[in-house]
Order: C-alpha cells, then structure tokens, then sequence
C-alpha cells in the first residue's frame, strides 16, 4: 500500500514550483472574486507564515477557492478565530490561509427541533448568544474566547461538560466540508436520529484541517438548564502522600464517587498546581433541583475534604473553571477513569512545576508548562503573543524529557499524552501526538481525500 | 408441515437467544427460524436429508421459542408435525434406530420400566464407576445409566383418596411413567396436598402413559393410542378435572383434542387437564402453611412454563410458605437439557445444557432446588453430581407444600 | 459452487475448527436472509470463526481469491445490511460471544460481537450499572451488528446511539489486518466513521463499550389522546418546556388495536393516540418533570393518564409498544415497516400527508414512532393475496421517504441503509456528496470486498476519483503504490 509520509515533494523542488506559478495562481485567486489580501506576520500558522489569505463568504466560495487552489498547487490551511492556529504540528507548506471569519452567519435555528445549522466561521460566543435568546444551548463549552465552530470542530475541543453531554462529535448532526479539489459534500442532516451513509461528521472532527474546509455545521441543541450550581472542594494535603494514603480521599476516588453519585453532575473538574500543590475539585450540577442535587454533591466531597472543610457551593464557577491552564506548553492526558490518580502521581513525581486543569470524571487533563503566575485568573486569551515567548534552552530540554517520561509513566495506565501546542523548539525534541493506533489506516483516508497532500499537510499526528 | 403455520415466521430472529441449541452453537440451522426456514425448504421440495433431519432432531422441544416468539408462530405445533414427516421419511442409523425402538418400547410401559429398575439398583458409586466404558460403547446408554435417580421404595397408591375436612373437588391424578416409577414419594405428596386443600382425589389404576413421549418424537399414532387410554381411564373414573404433576404429560394432555379426532376429540374436550400448581392456586389454600426456613431456587420446566405458560403460580405457592426464601435460576428460560427424550438420544448437547443449568443453579446457592418435571430433576441432579459440587437436594412443588402444610419443618 | 469457492473452501477449513466452514447447500440457504425476507441470497459458504484470529485469516483468503465476504451478527437486521453475496463468505460471529472484561471502576466493558446487547446490561445490572443504548431486539441482536448499524432506541433521545457508547473497537481490516481504533488516540475519529458503516469498512471483533448508571428513578407515563394531532402537539409542548425525556413514543389508533389483538396490553379505549413519556434521573428532578409532563398532555387534550412507577407497570406499558411490529400481523396478512425521520415539528404535516396517501392508494398505515425525535415507523399494511396491492403498499413506502427528505429529514433512522435503501441514498445525498462518503471506503477497502453492494447506489470504483485529478499520482507513477 501507499505511504503517503514519503508523498511530500521535498523542499528545493517545492520552493521551484512556487516560483513559478507564484503570480498566475494569485491572479486566479482574485479571479474568484473573494478577497485575498497577502498574508502578515500574524497569519502564521504554527510558525509557517502563508503568503495569501482568502476570506470568502459562502461555501460555494470556499470551493471556488479551492478549485484554483487545486489548478495551482497551492497548500491550504483553514483558519476561524486563530485561538489554536499554532496547535498541531506546522504544515509542511502554506500557500493559502483561508480564514472563515467571514462565513459568520447562523443560517437557521430550529428551535422546536432543538437543532442549528450555523456557517463554520461562528463564534462560539456568537452562537451560544444567539441560542440563549430561545434559551437554548449548544452544551459545548468553549476553553478558548474567540474560537469559531469550523476551528472548534477541527481540533475537537471540548470543556468540562462532556462528561453529561459528550464532546463535539456527539453534537454535531450534520457538516459541510469542501473538499481539496473543491468539491462540495454534506453529511448527517439536520435531524438528530439518522444513520444514512457514512458520518463523515465524526471523520472531520479532530482532523486539524488535514482533510477539507468546514463550511457549515449542524448540531443539536438542549435547553438551557434551569438553574446551575458548582460545588467546590479543596482535598487533603499535597501529593503524593494524599494520593497514596487514603484512596477515598484521593481526586480519582472522588471523581469515581461522584460519577456514580444519583446527584448526577455534569461536571467535576479538577485544578491542580503540581506537584506540591493542593488538588481543587468542583462538581457542576444543572436542573431544576439543582440546588438540592448540589446538597448531595456537598455531602459528598464534605466527606473526602474532611481535613480540609473548605466546602464552598453557590450559582458561581471557580474563576479557573473551563479555562485552558496555559498557552506556552499546553499537553493532554487522557487515561481510564481508574488510572487519574496513577496519572496524577506520575505528574507529581516528575517534578516540574505544571498547572494540571480539566475533567477529572471523564479523565481528559490538560496539563500547562511552565504555569500560569497568576494562578487561577483567566488570561486573555483571545489576543496571542505574536511572537511565542521562547523558554530557555535548558527548560525545554527539562520540558522535553517531562513529556517523554510522562508518556511513559501513563501508558501501562492506558493513558495518552499528546502536545497540543508548544514552542518549536520543543516540538523538534519530541513526538506531539505520540504513539497512534490505527495510523496506517489514517494515512490511507489521507491519501484518499488529499492525494496530493494540499490540505494542512503534515498538522496531524503521524505527520499527516 | 403446514405451510400456513411455516408463513406466519416473519425471520425477526427473537426466538434465538430462547432456543437451548443456538446457545450452544450459535448456528442458525440450530434455531428455531432456521428450522422453520429448513421445514420451508421441505414444504418446497428438499427432500429430508441426513443434515436437515439432525437439525429437527437436535430440537428439545422446549418450546421456549414460542414464548418469545412476538408474532404468535406455532413452533410446537410444526416440530410436531415435523417430526413425524422425519420419521416418516428419513432413513436413520441402524444403531440410532435401534435406541429409539428399545426407549420406546420402554419408557411409556411403566411394568417395563419397573423391571428396567433392577439392573439400575446399583449403588451410584458403581454406576459412576462403569459410566466411562458405557461412554464408550454408547454415549445414550452412559446418560440413561447416568440420569436414573437412586431408586426408592414403590409407593401404592390408593384408588381414592378422601378429601381432608370439607370437599370442595373432586378430581382425578395422573400418576405417570416416569413420576410414578421413580419419583412415587412425589405422586404421594400430591395427593396428600389435594386432599389437605379439600380435593377428592381419583387415581383410576388403570391409567399409562399419557402419549408425550411418542408425540414429542415424531410417533404420533402411539400417541393417540394412549391419549385414548387415557382419557378412557379417567371417563370410567368418572372425572372431569385431571390435576397432573409432570409438565411435560400436562402440556401433552392439554392439546389432546388437536391430537384426536373426531369423538375422541370431543372427549377430551369434556375432560379439563390442569398442573397441580395451576390448580392450586386456582383453587385457593385453606390448609394452614408452616414455616420452612429455607432458602429455594424454583426450576422453571420447559412443558410447564413455556407449554402451558404456568410460571407465576408455583412462586406464589413457594413464597407464601412461611420463612422460605425463593432464588431465581440466571437464564431460567433456558432448557436443562432433559427434554423428555432429549438427554438419551443427544446426549452431548443435553450434557452441555445440563452442565450449564448446574452452573447456575449451584449459583443461587439455594438449600433446596425444586422442579416440577421428573425429567429436568433427574438431569439437573445428574449434572450436579458429574460437576462434583455438593449435592442438591431436588423436591418437587408437592413435596414442598406437603411437608409445609403437614409441618415436617423440613422437605423429606 | 464455483470452482474458486470450492478451493477457497479448503484453504477455510484449514484456518477455522471443525466444523465452521457450512458448505451443505441446505444449510447454506438457511443463512439466505437477515430480518428484512424480501431481500434473499444463499451465500457461496458460512463460517463460523471463533476470534479475530481466524476473522483475519478468512478475510485474508477471501483477499487472495478475491472474494467478497459479509459479516453477520443474529441476523435481525432491517436493511438486508447483512445479505449474503451468493459468490462470497457469509462471515457470522454468532460463536463469539464472551463478555471479556467488566470494569466498573473504569465504567466499560469488553466485550465479543456475538455478545447481544442486553447481555452487558445483564452483566452489570446488579451493580447499577446499564448499557444505554436499546434496540427494541435488544435481547437477540449482537453488539457487532449494533456497532455496524449504529443502533440507538427508544432511550436513544436522551442517550444517544451506539457511536456514542463505544470506546474502542478491534476490527479487522478489509484487507485482514487486526487494528485497534479507540476514542482516545490522537489523530482522525476513525472510530466514530466505523461506526454505522454497515459492515463496509471491516468486520468488528472486539468492542469496549461504555457502562451508564442506572438512573436513581425512572417514571413512565401513558397519556391517552382522541387524535394524533393531540399527540404530537402535546410531544412540541414537553420538548419546548425544556424536558429532555428518555423516551417519547407515540402509536396511532390503528397501531393500539394491532397490540391489543396480539398482548391486550390495556391501553385507553377509544384513544386516537397513546404517547409513552418516559422520564429518568435524579428523583428531584423526575419529580419536577412529571409535574410538568402531566399538565402539558392534560392542556392538550390528553383524557386518560396512567403511571408506572414500579418495573413491572412498566413493562405492562411497554410491552404494547414493543410488540407493535410484530403484532401487526395479527390485523394484516403482509405489511412493510419503514423508517424515517422527519424534525420533529414537522411531524404533524407528514403524519397527515401519509393519511392522504394511504387514502389515495387504498393502503392501511398503522403509525409507530419514537416521537421525541422524530423517526417514524409507519407499518404499510396489505393483503399480498390481493393482486397489486403488494406494489402498492411499495408505492406508499416509498412516498413516505420522500416525505421525510422533503421536509429535511432522513431516509433511515436506525434500521440503515443496507441493500434496501441504497436506492434512496441520492433522493438525500448529492453524487459529490456520495462520493466522498466512497473515499473513506476506498481508504479501508480498496477493492471492494467488504459488505459490497450495500449503502451506496453505485459503488465506485476505488481507481476513480471525483473531481478535479490531474495526472498520475507520484506514488503510482513511481510504482510504490497501485490504484485499484
């Protein structure tokens, strides 16, 4: 079979093409009539600065695009809000940034079907207003201000909540994608209960841009609960003695008993600064009885933080609640429910002051490096450093071996670590993504959708 | 195979999980749908063949398919008939054919059976002793051998016994081949029981086998033969109401007017066939139940349960004894592989079955196991005693109820 | 059989035990069907593998002969998903049915294909714990036929499907090699594109499924209507008061009476409309819900409520519903069951448009449906001694999905597409939209050999490709790859 990692043209040949079809390719651009401006310094993605940016309005545009893109091969990456244009490993090439912002319209809400069908270059924030108006919502949430639908879907963020509602691809009911030789193709449909063809949804969701544009999205909707209540708990003293000692006390006992708890939370997250530092658990629950559910949540972790009794409930999250714990390194764990703490352990006995923030039930952590000196105030996000403040050498070769060691430590667990973005001088050190199971297979719906890799080539794990 | 019957399978498959040998085998031909798909390639023109005629022969007859099954089809009424066409036309084995003449030429004659009980006396230490060689030469043999329960003293009962205070029935006993040979204590028991609830009870002498056997193996003209002995004996007794305490002769005697013709139908029409458990709830308890502490797990038979759908009122009885406890058997709608004839002329699946209802009968952890079948009691208690667990003790319904109501304090 | 069945025959019964390898032709023709009869093929030979091993080697040899092959669960599909190929390997995984691994801690369980979905539930129930999604054969149906078809269920409203509740999945490959695809690896979702792919993307071999906890209460309720429209209006009311139910199921007039003749469920006399609302969760808040449900179905016209609190009640309220594809038998000779989706909304319109078209071809529909979302299940009734009236009842099914794509819905809401719906897939997909779907099969299956001939209208060949392809690709050029 193929292996389209050997495909890529290597560079001398790559930089010759460019030259030559430099200027007729841009002329075709604009030829489509959707404005392209050159691109600038803040349209890097992941360090590689595309020379044009394209800003159409409709799917058709998209594929216009993509048609001359096609004719002149030129390598394309899809943006929305840039909040995670320098996740993901840097393209191979980038000829055309094609930024969605300007597919910012919500196309139809169904309010009595609880579904939407939005353009890709939504914002989250946009979205979610607009619902709230029907008192609805997408029960997605957002880590990251700013972030579009199309950018959300793509590297398939998901906050706190996707222990009760899942994760991007369990809401998405429908997509549009344009493909990289611009062909239009849907999906799903706008009804949540359907099981005709393949759900390419599923397949583009994570895909880091590597397979096609989003263009259009539909997902399902749950109404606005009635009432939210977060109970917040700080566990007893710092690992790893409370990770060892008493298990009922210990962030995985805590989160397994209050997944299996009748008060069914929709969330429990955790806030963590390793590796001395004391855990923080807060468990969301959502409904009418919210409040006496939240009583029993109270109960609950009152039990296991009885060293510490700072039990504090109200209508208000933590500040750190939801929030990416840091933008420098920015790694995630996932594990099996019952190796948290073995993953918490591990974190703490390497050493290396990390901030470790995310779903404590569902096992999905994000772990920052080095933290946040704030502590746990929100920055903002929104607006990047355009250039990445670069840690020592030395840091990064510590960071580095954190990584690595970590891997290790986590896989007898059943555990993952990827790099969901890091400086470049870390991401030549280490392997991102880590081990992929099935990547020969991925490899082969690459080569499929993209044969001659024009689509974020090389964003993806295992150099896709 | 009556085609009308074959049609009205739609092919949901919801009788698979139901049916004893796909459990096994996991194989559709060994599936009630599949076997009807098999009797539709006949009807169509597929001559049995040796591979189709093993299929309808691997069928227990459990008819746990038909309780399953959501759109009525009558698999009882087609294996039936199936069988008959399979022994018909299809040419067995010489050595198969000579088992099936000598098991029925044997079991539905209770003198036969009698005699049959002589060379079975032998101690069960003996009998596990010689089992491995009987494997040997025949497997069917080895299971009969395997299957007899320790024999017990003869029990004669009484033409009639009399009601216990005021009468309030008057109804007749069938005492069957197998009960009746060896589980007598049993046949004792229940028309202590009837009699302690106010029932006359009639045990005409006369009566034989009421034609299950036969006609659960394709020999239905022997089994109208008896059928029309049976209900001849009970017309002379001068009953109308039959209580019988073997699931698979009551579902027999049940469908006796489909079974006959003309005024034999009307016959048996005139005559009420009913499972003692079915009866007594029926009727109502008036004699005082005492306490037996004990825990039970209650067996459900296939011809009691599936047949005749009588599965709630044996728990009703069990449980309103005071300080019993009742378990449920995990898969309780599975067959134990007995199946009448099943266990001597399949022996390896029965075993399988067997060894399958012992695993989670032994799971409840139960004192007691009770069945309302002699067959399942004499499997059950045989695959408990080849796991090498600790015996069981097996008690029929009656022999609950009896040693309540006369408060034994404990099931004899 | 041909002569490269007879030779691929032998090479099977030298990788699979005694007796797995069906080539007697009155066995083979018991295999011809799954739940959906009208569909036949008797398959060139079944095997009956006993783990991915031996799934592997099959698939392998059918590679080498170049030999179709279809997987098979219980075979009670409703698409023809699992119709045989009369020139290829009916691969069933009846025989695999171990339940590998509960592990509460992690909240999953690992288990064969051949496992039926309500064994997990059965496995677990004692703990608390369920598996969520319910297929109404959940007993008899097999998990790997659930992850092929993506089986939801009543529940699935609240719950979700299958895709939702698989974790990882063993497969192996069309081309026979044994990969695992699991939620948690990095890069594509290649798990939630299995999922659903109606055995056109490899044959499942092992699944981990997600364990839910049983809820602290369930209640179900039954509301009695006069009219359909009731009904439905009454589903908009409790959905747009922000209660998200377990299970919403509604049944017509025609639809009761079918249940009644078949299990006297009981229900309501003279209702035009039964709806099953059925709440779970929390006890506070079931509390709060059921308040709420009752008033909206009594503002509606609701004039008989009923409700289960125990699970015996409720099992007597479900079991009309569960026995109403089946027991329409008893009040027609033939019938075909549909299924489509429709938004919700819209319901009300659709069901009105199949009145008219059951008034204008003379054709009884009997309408079963899990209202909360929308997917239909209209029984076409028909007498097939009655000549044309068979074609007919074809007619009246077929409007009906036009019905549901008009009004944006879908084709097929859990049954799948399988071999009897493919027709239908461009009344709801464009040819590009087709043909991308065919890329991803292309990617697993290059030739063409798993499940071919279901869910698309016209496979294509994997050599082809849509659009705009300039050239010969490098790699083919270069002779390091070839294009089928």
């Amino acid at each position: 079979m193929a292996t389209p990692q050997e495909t890529g043209p290597d560079a001398p040949q790559e930089t010759g093409a460019r030259a030559r079809h430099g200027a007729g390719a841009r002329d075709a651009l604009s030829a489509t009539g959707v404005t392209v401006r050159d691109a600038g310094p803040g349209d890097a993605v992941a360090g590689v600065m595309p020379r044009w940016v394209a800003l159409p309005e409709s799917t058709e545009e998209v594929a216009a695009l993509m048609r001359v893109s096609a004719g002149h091969d030129l390598a394309v990456v899809p943006a929305g809000g840039g909040t995670r244009l320098h996740w993901g490993t840097p393209p191979e090439r980038c000829d055309l940034l094609i930024d969605t912002c300007c597919l910012n319209e919500i196309l139809e809400h169904a309010s009595g079907d609880l579904v939407v069908r939005v353009q890709a270059g939504v914002t989250m924030d946009a979205l979610a207003e607009a619902l709230a108006a029907q008192n609805q919502e997408l029960a997605l949430d957002v880590p990251l201000a700013g972030s579009t639908v199309g950018g959300t879907l793509a590297t398939a963020a998901a906050g706190p909540r996707r222990l009760r509602y899942g994760t991007a691809r369990d809401l998405l009911i429908g997509l549009t994608v344009v493909l990289a030789d611009g062909t239009v193709a849907r999906s799903g449909g706008k009804v949540v209960k359907n099981v005709a063809g393949y759900d390419l949804g599923k397949l583009f969701t994570g895909s880091y841009g590597t397979l096609g544009i989003i263009t259009e999205a539909v997902f399902r909707l749950h109404p606005i609960p009635r009432a939210r209540h977060w109970v917040t708990a700080v566990l007893p003293s710092a690992p790893p003695a409370a990770l060892s000692a008493g298990p009922s006390t210990s962030p995985g006992a805590v989160a397994a008993a209050l997944a299996a708890s009748q008060a069914e939370p929709s969330a429990v997250e955790l806030d963590w600064l390793a590796p001395a530092g004391t855990f923080t658990v807060s468990a969301l629950v959502e409904g009418v009885a919210a409040e006496s559910r939240a009583g029993a949540v109270r109960d609950l972790l009152a039990g296991a933080a009885e060293a510490v009794p700072d039990v504090t409930g109200g209508g208000e999250a933590p500040g750190w609640w939801g929030v990416t714990p840091g933008e420098d390194v920015l790694l995630e764990l996932r594990v099996p429910p019952s190796g948290v703490d073995g993953a918490l352990r591990a974190i703490a006995a390497r050493g290396l002051p990390a901030r470790v923030r995310g779903s404590l039930a569902s096992a999905v952590l994000q772990i920052a490096l080095p933290p946040e000196s704030a502590g746990t105030e929100p920055t903002e996000l929104a607006k990047l450093p355009e250039i990445p403040e670069i840690p020592q050498l030395a840091e990064v070769a510590e960071v580095a071996a954190f990584v690595s060691g970590l891997r290790g430590d986590v896989a007898p667990l059943g555990g993952r670590l990827t790099v969901l973005t890091a400086p470049p001088e870390l991401a030549r050190l280490v392997d991102l993504w880590g081990p992929v199971g099935a990547l020969p297979l991925m490899r082969r719906v690459k080569e499929r959708f993209d044969p001659d890799r024009r689509m974020s080539p090389g964003r993806m794990a295992g150099g896709i | 195979m009556d085609p009308e019957l074959i049609n009205d399978c739609v092919h949901c498959g919801f009788c698979l999980p139901s049916c004893p040998t796909y459990v096994l085998w996991g194989e559709e031909m060994d599936s009630p749908r599949g076997r009807i798909h098999l009797m539709k390639q006949h009807v169509e023109g597929t001559p049995v063949t040796d591979e189709m005629a093993g299929h309808f022969d691997a069928c227990l007859g459990c008819m746990a398919c038909v309780t399953a099954c959501p759109s009525g089809v009558r698999y009882d009424r087609l294996i039936e008939q199936t069988r008959a066409v399979v022994e018909r036309e299809h040419v067995r084995e010489p050595a198969d054919r000579a088992l099936r003449e000598l098991v029925f030429q044997l079991f539905p004659h209770p003198r036969r059976l009698r005699a049959m009980r002589v060379p079975l006396r032998l101690s069960a230490g003996l009998r596990r002793r010689i089992a491995p060689r009987l494997e040997r030469v025949n497997p069917s043999l080895a299971a009969m051998a395997d299957l007899a329960p320790d024999p017990v003293k003869r029990v004669r009962l009484p033409r009639r016994v009399e009601a216990v205070g005021r009468r309030r029935a008057t109804v007749g006993m069938l005492t069957g081949c197998v009960q009746g040979e060896f589980f007598p204590q049993v046949n004792a028991a229940t028309a202590r029981v009837l009699a302690m609830e106010g029932c006359d009870v009639v045990i005409p002498p006369s009566q034989g086998c009421c034609g299950a056997l036969s006609l659960h193996s394709g020999r239905p003209g022997q089994a109208r033969r008896f059928a029309r002995r049976t209900i001849a004996a009970f017309d002379r007794a001068g009953v109308d109401t039959i209580v019988v305490n073997a699931a698979g002769c009551g579902s027999t005697m049940k469908e006796y007017a489909d079974l006959l013709d003309g005024v034999w139908a009307e016959r048996a029409r005139e005559i009420r066939t009913v499972d003692l458990a079915e009866y007594l709830a029926e009727l109502g308890p008036v004699a005082r139940r005492h306490p037996l502490p004990l825990t039970v797990a209650y067996h459900d038979a296939c011809h009691l349960a599936h047949a005749q759908g009588v599965r709630s009122q044996p728990r009703e009885l069990l449980t309103a004894i005071p300080d019993l406890e009742l378990r449920e058997i995990a898969e309780s709608a599975i067959c134990c592989g007995s199946a009448g004839t099943y266990n001597l002329f399949q022996p390896e699946a029965a075993r399988e079955l067997g060894d399958r209802k012992a695993e989670r009968v032994l799971a409840t952890g139960a004192d007691l196991l009770v069945s309302a079948n002699p067959g399942c009691t004499m499997q059950i208690t045989s695959a408990i005693r080849r796991s090498g667990a600790a015996p069981i003790p097996v008690a029929h319904t009656a022999q609950v109820l009896d040693a309540s109501i006369r408060g034994l304090g404990r099931v004899a | 059989m041909t002569e490269t069945l007879d030779e691929l025959a032998r090479g099977l019964a030298g990788v699979l035990p005694p007796g797995a390898v069906i080539t007697d032709p009155v066995r083979l023709r018991t295999y011809e069907c799954d739940g959906l009869t009208h569909h036949r093929a008797v398959p060139g030979i079944v095997v009956l593998p006993e783990s991915a091993e031996q799934i592997a080697a099959v698939v392998r040899l059918c590679n080498e002969y170049g030999v179709p092959f279809v997987a098979r669960g219980a075979g009670t599909g409703l698409s023809g998903g699992a119709l045989p190929r009369a020139d290829g390997v009916l691969v069933v995984t009846a025989k695999m049915r171990r339940i590998l691994q509960v592990d509460l801690a992690d909240r999953r369980a690992v288990v064969e294909p051949g496992v039926t979905n309500l064994a997990i539930t059965e496995a677990v129930r004692e703990h608390g714990y369920y598996y969520a999604p319910d297929p109404s054969s959940q007993q008899v149906c097999t998990i790997g036929g659930n992850v092929a078809e993506n089986s939801g269920g009543a529940h699935c409203l609240k719950y979700g499907f299958t895709v939702n509740h698989v974790l990882a999945l063993e497969i192996v490959t069309p081309d026979g090699d044994i990969v695992t695809l699991d939620a948690d690896d990095p890069g594509y979702d290649l798990l939630g594109a299995f999922v659903g792919s109606e055995g056109t993307l490899g044959i499942t071999t092992k699944v981990t499924v997600r364990l839910s906890r049983a809820p602290e209460t369930v209640t179900t309720l039954l509301a009695a209507f006069g009219s359909i429209e009731q009904g439905g209006q009454a589903v908009s009311a409790i959905i747009g008061a922000g209660v998200v139910p377990a299970a919403i199921e509604m049944m017509d007039a025609l639809a009761i009476a079918a249940a009644e003749a078949a299990v006297a469920c009981g229900y309501p006399a003279g209702a035009g409309a039964v709806l099953i609302v059925e709440l779970d969760g929390p006890a506070a808040e079931v509390a709060h819900q059921f308040a709420e449900v009752e008033r909206i179905c009594r503002d509606n016209g609701a004039f008989e409520l009923r409700t289960a609190a125990g699970p015996q009640e409720r099992a007597a309220v479900w079991k009309g519903r569960r026995s109403a594809f089946a027991a329409v038998g008893r009040i027609s000779p033939a019938y075909i069951v549909q299924d489509g989706v429709v938004p919700r909304t819209a319901l009300p319109d659709v069901l009105a448009s199949i009145d008219r078209l059951s008034a204008e071809y003379g054709i009884r529909v009997a309408n079963v449906f899990h209202a909360g979302d929308g997917n239909l299940h209209p029984l076409v009734l028909f007498d097939d001694a009655e000549p044309g009236a068979e074609e007919r009842a074809g007619l009246v099914s077929g409007r009906i999905l036009d019905l549901c794509v008009e009004h944006g819905g879908s084709i097929t809401g859990e049954h799948g597409v399988g071999v009897d719906k493919s027709r239908y897939m461009p009344k709801m997909f464009t040819d590009d939209d087709l043909d991308t779907m065919q890329l991803v099969r292309c990617a697993f299956d290059p030739r063409g050999l798993s499940n071919p001939g279901k869910v698309f209208p016209t496979p294509r060949l994997c050599g082809e490709v849509p659009g705009v392809r300039r050239g010969v690709h490098p790699l083919v050029e270069s002779g390091r790859a070839e294009q089928f």
